[in-house]
């Protein structure tokens, strides 16, 4: 059994991108669409990109973004109750009031926001004008390796990983 | 229509149900904002509009939420009737919001209200008005309503006028079909719906390979029946094509080299109502096997199209026929949409003689109360016991002698809506069934108290590696599971896309373990999904290329907020926006091999042929082929809509071609994308066969 869940973990790309991964000090973000329906779809649109870097306590985060449909007005760094699961206790960043620009930020985390850096559990959030809830998102997850749309990349491949004891 | 709601019948559960969820229902209260007048004529434009994927008794279906009872309530009853309008007008039909007038959004709103037991008064609703729901509805659906006659909706479509054998003709040199091909068909044809009994959709020609599929080129093209959801998997046999069209109700016998129509039986009945998907039919003798949308099996002679028997498989108005295979003379077929709370309307599995159309038994996949299993629906009575679809076509071993089927997941797909917190067995569940007594050999559940509509009903691939006989299959949680096929034991898994559903799985069982927030669940809260309800993976079906020992996986990826009145989507963290994934794994380790992402998503099942090369349609109108091997792009054309089906491939006069139809509309594999993906416009007719094959030598 645990020969099945090493390869479990080598499958799920975890050897690389959990536990120790998880400590890597370099983590990115690609930004896209807050949750939509048709309803407010059109207020909803555009792309960015993020990193962030943990020294110590300290973490620094820097991006740009593109294609709002209306200005930023604010952009935030959330911790998450797990990856893809929106939370509520936000840091603050700064960002361009414009339709693209860039957002940054340097930010002392507490070890219980230090630890969902670690573990993906941080977002990057922008609001807009005609998205004042939120116009773009992305999660900050280790440093990967992304092959272009269309071109294969031969396996282990990136997935991000609940970072769960048990896996 | 995204509202969360409960059927009528959820909302009358056990009163402990309700208590241990927190349901409350409405006191009776005064006249809506709305007239009889309005929501008369709104009963028609939902059945014409809504009633497709929400039901017309407004239960809901998959990740169509209810439109009536007490979650209803929960979700809409502290917000204002405008609130309501204003959603439905927009987002409505999915993905095709504002595309009804104005006049007729009120009325169905104003049916909405009625079904849920408001009294319609004198003013007009116009949209604007801001009365609490909760003031004027009761979530008790008025005896009788959903049953009154309906006035006929204005039709968007011509009626087809021609019903019976339309074309006469005969297909030459037909051979009976018999157990023996089906346990070993030769390659030629494309006898059942995954090519062979194992789902494996391989074949062994090799005509067309990674040398020259490039110089591919249209061979002919037939154009079908407009809307109605179009998923076909052709049939060939013999050199003849058998395609149907599901909204008439329509058989066709096509040469499969020309495209000459050969025959044509327009069965019928022709439906508005375009709630399912008719993904395959079946050969056996000289029997073409067809399940019409009335839920009526007909069996045709497939050299004339003539109609030899037919038969009622249900009466319950919105049940359909899910996946339909034949073994040793028997056609098996699975029962969907079979959710209906108000009667006990259950899922099944069942046979029926080939020669006769006499059903020969049938296999719950709803375990009822005293039966084995049936303590895990808690104190849920035998009538609110639903789901466990069999929508998808099993597999079959013949020297196990076992059929392995996947089932849905229970109904209402969240547990606070359907009243228990229980495995509710048979619910997303591998079944293996002896095909000749239905006898239950033994089952696994994969999923159990599955609670995000994230079915694993999909197809049961069958592998073998030396002594070790595997039943594989991928669910819409993306979880890859490898079970020991002689006895249900838990093998292995590997996860293919992102998930954040569960949070650990037992290492000796396989059982996962859910998020907490998800555990703790509570009605009229959205929950985070991923993947959201259009699956991980969904009915477009795994390849097994079996020279390379692969496993060739369709996936999507997309995440969904599900609940609380709505879905919401929403990228897949990780995927920088690319919703479809292609992944390779061997099958023997389940060791990841190669994968591609692209931003559309793939609407099509895979086949893999000994050539080295892969099909697989998309969403915006692309056919590829690929390297099996190394997932490279070979060869890719745009055809005139969404590819969406299942391809197939054979060979008439020596020569090879490959088949794959485009189609229209669909479940949440269409209607997710369709709501994300604004830059993709895709015309909303051009449902056809398409057939291919190399340039002709001169």
């Amino acid at each position: 059994m645990v020969s099945i869940l090493l390869r479990h973990l080598a499958v799920a790309g975890i050897l690389l991108y959990s536990g120790a991964a998880f400590a890597a000090d370099t983590y990115q973000a690609n930004l896209g669409p807050m949750p939509l329906d048709a309803s407010n779809r059109i207020n909803m649109l555009g792309r960015g990109d993020a990193t962030a870097t943990l020294d110590s306590k300290t973490l620094t985060v820097s991006g740009t973004f593109a294609g709002l449909p209306s200005p930023a007005t604010a952009a935030h760094l959330i911790v998450g109750a797990a990856i893809g699961v929106p939370g509520t206790e936000a840091l603050e960043l700064t960002v361009a009031q414009a339709a693209s620009g860039s957002f940054s930020g340097k930010l002392t985390l507490n070890a219980k926001q230090a630890a969902a850096f670690r573990t993906g559990r941080l977002y990057v959030q922008i609001d807009s004008q005609k998205a004042p809830t939120g116009n773009l998102w992305g999660w900050l997850l280790p440093q990967h390796v992304d092959a272009p749309p269309g071109v294969p990349q031969q396996g282990p491949w990136f997935l991000p990983q609940l970072d769960t004891p048990s896996r | 229509m995204p509202i969360h709601g409960l059927k009528l019948g959820a909302a009358l559960a056990t009163a402990a149900a309700v208590t241990m969820f927190g349901l409350t229902s409405a006191a009776p209260q005064s006249a809506g904002p709305f007239t009889a007048v309005q929501a008369s004529a709104g009963h028609s434009a939902f059945l014409e509009n809504c009633a497709s994927c929400h039901n017309r008794t407004l239960q809901g279906s998959g990740e169509a939420p209810a439109l009536a009872g007490s979650a209803f309530m929960s979700s809409w009853g502290k917000r204002g009737a405008n609130e309501l309008y204003g959603v439905i007008k927009a987002s409505m039909p999915l993905g095709n919001g504002n595309s009804l007038s104005s006049e007729t959004y009120q009325e169905i709103v104003s049916f909405i209200f009625q079904a849920n037991g408001a009294t319609p008064g004198t003013r007009p609703f116009t949209g604007a008005a801001t009365d609490k729901i909760a003031g004027f509805v009761t979530g008790k659906t008025p005896a009788g309503l959903l049953d009154a006659p309906v006035a006929a909706a204005p039709r968007r479509r011509a009626p087809v006028a021609l019903t019976g054998l339309t074309v006469a003709g005969v297909v030459k040199n037909y051979t009976p079909v018999t157990d023996e091909m089906l346990t070993h068909p030769s390659e030629n044809d494309w006898l059942m719906h995954r090519g062979n009994y194992q789902a494996w959709s391989f074949s062994r020609l090799n005509q067309i390979n990674t040398s020259n599929v490039g110089s591919l080129q249209l061979r002919w093209v037939w154009a079908m029946d407009e809307a109605g959801r179009q998923q076909l998997n052709p049939l060939v046999h013999d050199g003849a094509m058998f395609v149907s069209n599901n909204r008439t109700n329509t058989v066709q016998a096509l040469d499969a080299r020309t495209g000459e129509l050969i025959w044509e039986n327009r069965i019928g009945p022709v439906l508005d109502n375009l709630e399912n998907a008719n993904r395959t039919m079946a050969l056996y003798g000289n029997l073409l096997f067809y399940a019409a949308t009335s839920t009526t099996l007909h069996a045709l002679d497939a050299r004339t199209g003539k109609e030899v028997w037919r038969t009622v498989v249900s009466t319950y108005k919105d049940d359909k026929i899910g996946g339909m295979t034949v073994i040793h003379g028997k056609l098996i077929i699975g029962l969907t949409r079979c959710d209906d709370r108000s009667v006990q309307d259950h899922c099944w599995i069942g046979a029926y003689d080939t020669a006769t159309g006499k059903q020969l038994w049938r296999t719950l996949t709803i375990a009822d109360k005293g039966t084995p299993g049936g303590d895990t629906w808690g104190n849920l009575t035998n009538d609110q016991r639903a789901g466990a679809d069999a929508w998808i076509t099993g597999s079959y071993d013949p020297e196990l002698n076992l059929t392995y089927w996947g089932t849905g997941q229970a109904k209402p797909s969240r547990r606070d809506e359907r009243g228990t917190d229980g495995d509710a067995l048979f619910s997303n569940s591998t079944l293996a069934l002896n095909p000749d007594t239905g006898k239950m050999q033994w089952y696994y559940q994969n999923a159990p108290g599955e609670t995000l509509d994230l079915d694993e009903v999909y197809e049961r691939v069958l592998v073998d590696h030396g002594n070790q006989k595997s039943v594989l299959e991928v669910g819409k949680t993306g979880v890859l599971w490898k079970l020991d096929r002689t006895n249900g034991k838990f093998l292995d898994l590997a996860q293919t896309v992102f998930q954040n559903v569960w949070v650990k799985f037992d290492k000796k069982t396989g059982r996962p373990t859910y998020r907490d927030d998800i555990l703790k669940q509570k009605p009229g809260t959205a929950l985070a999904s991923c993947p959201s309800p259009q699956g991980g993976h969904d009915w477009p079906a795994t390849s097994y290329d079996q020279p390379d020992d692969l496993l060739l996986i369709p996936l999507s990826q997309t995440c969904a907020m599900f609940g609380a009145g709505s879905q919401q989507f929403y990228e897949m963290p990780g995927s920088n926006g690319n919703l479809g994934r292609i992944s390779a794994y061997e099958a023997r380790t389940l060791k990841p091999v190669w994968t591609f992402q692209q931003r559309s998503p793939f609407l099509t099942s895979i086949i893999s042929t000994a050539g080295g090369v892969g099909f697989v349609g998309d969403f915006d109108r692309v056919f590829t082929a690929f390297d099996v091997k190394t997932g490279k792009t070979l060869w890719n054309t745009r055809l005139g809509t969404g590819v969406q089906g299942f391809p197939v491939t054979f060979s008439v006069g020596g020569e090879q071609f490959i088949a794959v139809t485009t189609g229209t509309q669909g479940g949440s594999p269409v209607q997710k994308p369709a709501t994300m993906l604004q830059e993709v416009h895709r015309s909303q007719t051009g449902q056809a066969v398409y057939v291919f094959a190399l340039p002709k030598r001169h």
